[in-house]
């Protein structure tokens, strides 16, 4: 079934789609994403970094230690690489601040665009009970949740894009 | 590795644990976490492994409503390939034996 997109990305057809933003929320997307390149480049240790690298035998610390010493540095390599194509899609030039972009730059965009989820919602400790809350402008984490709340909006759209490309 | 090439002389007792390891099927699941959103689970779950809209909704609500969802399931090697891939794509998954 087709479905209406009235978003902010939208399918083109043939594999590719186009975003529409504009260009203050891409500058401020490239430099969050610059932000968490930087933190994962320099080895931070950041428990607000621990959702970006789960553990994966959780009844066997054993396994999972051997685990992690093999696959730790290809998720890194893999993060950065998203991290990188989202940075360069939303810096490419653009047409009335629309842009066309591959379903494989869509996806490493909305993984992206997840891991700046999974960081913000660890700081703000995110839980179910959090979707309706009344919020303080001049909250520092209220702003957070703002932007949180931004993230999922936009990654949503990122979604429903594909959706016929699955269903 | 090349099996031609000569081997050590030394004969190493076969991995009893890992022979029976190698047998019993290893199974993903995927946990309930209150970032990820249900749109994005199920599209992932699609993509990964080819499921239709409805198993993927149904593996998703089985997720946020029990808790957890066994996603894949087979050798340790290909549970461990999924893993990682739901990794990359920001779930928390994670694998054990069947019958644990």
């Amino acid at each position: 079934m087709a479905r209406k997109h009235k978003g902010p990305i939208r399918p083109l057809g043939k594999g590719e789609y186009s975003m529409h933003l504009e260009l203050s929320d891409k500058e401020a997307l490239i430099s969050l994403l610059d932000q968490l390149r930087d933190s994962l480049m320099n080895g931070s240790t950041d428990e607000n970094l621990k959702r970006l690298f789960p553990t994966a035998y959780h009844q066997d610390p054993k396994h999972d230690e051997e685990y992690q010493r093999l696959m730790r540095d290809d998720l890194l390599a893999s993060r950065l690489q998203s991290l990188g194509t989202a940075t360069s899609v939303l810096s490419r030039e653009s047409v009335d601040d629309t842009t066309v972009l591959t379903a494989q730059e869509l996806d490493e965009f909305a993984r992206s665009i997840n891991n700046l989820r999974l960081v913000i919602g660890t700081v703000l400790d995110i839980d179910e009970s959090d979707i309706d809350v009344d919020l303080d402008e001049d909250d520092p984490n209220d702003q957070r949740l703002v932007l949180y709340g931004y993230l999922g909006w936009l990654l949503d759209w990122a979604v429903t894009a594909q959706l016929d490309e699955y269903s | 590795m090349n099996n031609s090439e000569v081997g050590p002389t030394t004969v190493k007792e076969p991995d009893v644990d890992g022979a029976v390891d190698t047998d019993r099927p290893w199974i993903v699941l995927v946990w309930n976490d209150p970032i990820n959103l249900m749109s994005y689970v199920t599209l992932v779950l699609q993509k990964l492994f080819g499921y239709s809209l409805e198993k993927a909704t149904a593996l998703m609500l089985d997720v946020h409503h029990k808790g957890r969802a066994v996603v894949s399931n087979g050798t340790r090697e290909r549970a461990e390939l999924d893993v990682y891939r739901l990794h990359e794509h920001g779930l928390w998954a994670t694998m054990q034996r069947e019958d644990a």
